[in-house]
């Protein structure tokens, strides 16, 4: 039986990710299966449960990764309520303005996680812009430089874009008779978002909070510079085992539970997100 | 030597004569289209390995030399993940990085027949050749601190929450804990002691990963006092009057080096000795001395009285620091990292 052309067509970028992202993640795989030999960091010969029995033996390593979730979850919240009214804005308001507005919302996505962390870092450290004035107006100072809201609004800040963006595909494509409608039969206007546009907006909102979550739970500059060393996430402790403790094998170990996290979360949103548009399906 | 240049003719008989005699060394000036790989720091040093051994042997061979910059441990990850198949001839790496990377067999033992060997002070090529010396001392705010400190006035309770120290794990963590053992009576082997009187100094200001965030907190009067490794930092002091670095005396700074290490099978050996030789030579080594503040390791090396009186440059000076068991500090890090990640950041 030939194969179809399309297929033909996808063979390129299939190659390619077997070889740039498959085989290296599949040797990720086996690499947290391995230990180093005693007074060694060559890798020891022969497979074994060590790295994943010392993690989950370890109260630290899961505090670890239940405050990186707890972190992802709160900073996917948030921008879900920053986001809404921002492409609500961009796609029935801004006008000309649109396209301003869209390259805006690109800064932090294209600029990388380095510089606005670095600027995060004069914004809120005790020297900071913002201690600064307050100093100078003689009010208390804020501490946000190693504390959990200073990464936070770090997060909110560098992630908002990939809620917005989806958001903004999502809205722009709603009918604007449907809202017309819902008005006529008497809906207020918290009525019309809650039964009609949220349900209606469901796909942007999944996959804007998907890739919050992701990028949040996966996110090291952000934690790492403004957590000021002394909060532990996912990304900070992964780069601590691997970069500077050089134990590759646990820092793999470590990744692939944070995957595994990340993967029973992301099915959970879907399911629950299709129960729930199956349930509106037969009301 | 434009006379030992060979011609077109030349090389294509030398070619045939390669082809035939495979396997005898390469001509010495014939290293055009070769590059040599070396992984070192950036900043400072990069500018001085650039400018005093990457050049003049780019200029002698014809060969090209590339950077790879980074920290120590990417390096270490790097040659370990090569190990069968290594693009990087020359790694610099830490005192304690050197041995383990020996012991693991990815670079070559130091070479006692090598002029460059000869030329350090006895003892010190362990694992790598020693590249500089540098030590562990105390930078202070002069308006909180009176006098230049002792280690054990990072303890008094007028400094309590006013000191920084650096990310760990690291040379500065490591000397750090060694001083706590020592002033609590015992040495690092027994890191119960380390960790109980290190976690005397906690809360902790902050934990540092750069030189100017430390200043700046410290010229706030946020931080009163941070052990940081003598170099960079007295580089630095000129442009911070209101800070000063001591050299503690009981115990002394603890010694930290870098260290050169040739990778095993690297694929240009006879360059990277040519590297190693013009890295570890006087010129650069003084450079180092007066620029950075980096005590040099080979003993030809004549500084003046005002650059050797801040640097660490004679085997009597090294005697009066304190040195740790590195092979024993680093078989203990994954355990120390955990216990400094609870018991001094509180996590």
């Amino acid at each position: 039986m030939p194969m179809p052309p399309s297929i033909l067509l996808l063979l390129p970028a299939l190659a390619l990710s077997a070889v740039v992202f498959l085989a290296p993640f599949l040797w990720l795989a086996s690499t947290s299966f391995r230990t180093q030999a005693e007074g060694s960091l060559l890798l020891a010969d022969g497979f074994s449960i060590h790295n994943y029995a010392r993690l989950l033996a370890d109260p630290f390593f899961l505090e670890v990764l239940l405050r990186t979730l707890a972190y992802s979850i709160v900073t996917t919240a948030i921008s879900l309520v920053v986001a809404l009214p921002v492409a609500r804005f961009i796609v029935t308001r801004a006008g000309r303005l649109k396209g301003i507005l869209l390259a805006l919302m690109l800064v932090p996505l294209v600029s990388g996680a380095l510089l606005p962390s670095l600027g995060m870092l004069h914004l809120m450290g005790p020297l900071g812009v913002v201690n600064g004035a307050a100093r100078l107006l003689g009010l208390p100072t804020v501490k946000l430089l190693g504390t959990p809201a200073g990464i936070l609004i770090g997060l909110v800040q560098s992630f908002l874009p990939l809620m917005v963006l989806p958001l903004v595909n999502t809205l722009a494509r709603l009918p604007g008779d449907l809202e017309q409608a819902a008005a006529s039969l008497g809906a207020s206007a918290a009525a019309t978002w809650r039964r009609v546009i949220l349900p209606l907006a469901t796909p942007g909102i999944v996959a804007g909070s998907v890739l919050v979550f992701c990028a949040t739970f996966t996110s090291f500059v952000t934690p790492q510079v403004l957590g000021q060393g002394h909060i532990a996430t996912f990304g900070t402790v992964a780069y601590q085992q691997a970069g500077q403790v050089l134990d590759w094998p646990f820092a793999s170990a470590l990744a692939m539970v944070a995957l595994a996290m990340i993967g029973l979360l992301q099915a959970a949103i879907v399911i629950g997100s299709r129960l729930s548009r199956r349930q509106e399906a037969r009301q | 030597m434009s006379d030992n240049r060979l011609s077109k003719a030349g090389v294509a008989c030398l070619a045939a004569t390669m082809l035939v005699t495979a396997g005898l060394p390469a001509f010495a000036q014939d290293f055009k289209g070769k590059t040599l790989v070396v992984g070192t720091w950036g900043g400072d040093i990069e500018r001085l390995l650039r400018q005093n051994a990457a050049e003049p042997l780019e200029k002698e061979t014809g060969a090209k030399v590339e950077f790879v910059l980074g920290g120590s441990g990417d390096r270490m990850a790097r040659i370990y993940a090569e190990k069968a198949n290594p693009t990087m001839d020359v790694a610099f790496v830490n005192i304690y990085e050197a041995p383990q990377a020996l012991k693991d067999g990815v670079v070559d033992a130091p070479d006692p027949n090598a002029p460059y060997f000869k030329d350090v002070w006895d003892g010190m090529n362990n694992g790598c050749y020693a590249m500089s010396l540098v030590g562990l001392g105390i930078a202070y705010n002069k308006k909180l601190v009176s006098a230049p400190p002792e280690w054990a006035d990072m303890w008094k309770p007028e400094f309590k929450g006013k000191i920084a120290l650096s990310s760990y794990p690291g040379s500065e963590g490591d000397g750090v804990l060694g001083v706590a053992a020592r002033l609590a009576g015992k040495d690092e082997h027994n890191p119960d002691a380390a960790f109980g009187k290190l976690k005397e100094l906690t809360p902790i200001a902050m934990t540092y990963t750069n030189l100017d965030e430390i200043f700046a907190m410290m010229d706030a009067g946020e931080v009163a006092m941070a052990p940081m490794i003598s170099g960079y930092v007295l580089a630095a002091l000129k442009t911070h009057p209101d800070i000063g670095f001591s050299f503690p005396k009981s115990p002394g700074p603890v010694l930290v080096r870098d260290m050169l290490c040739l990778v095993k099978n690297s694929p240009e050996p006879e360059l990277a000795k040519k590297f190693a030789a013009l890295a570890l030579g006087v010129k650069n080594q003084t450079d180092y001395a007066e620029q950075l503040y980096f005590g040099p390791t080979n003993k030809n090396v004549k500084l003046s009285p005002e650059v050797s009186a801040d640097v660490i440059d004679t085997p009597d000076e090294v005697k009066g620091l304190l040195q740790l068991d590195w092979p024993y500090v680093i078989s203990q890090r994954a355990d120390w990292t955990q216990r400094w990640n609870k018991e001094i950041l509180g996590q």
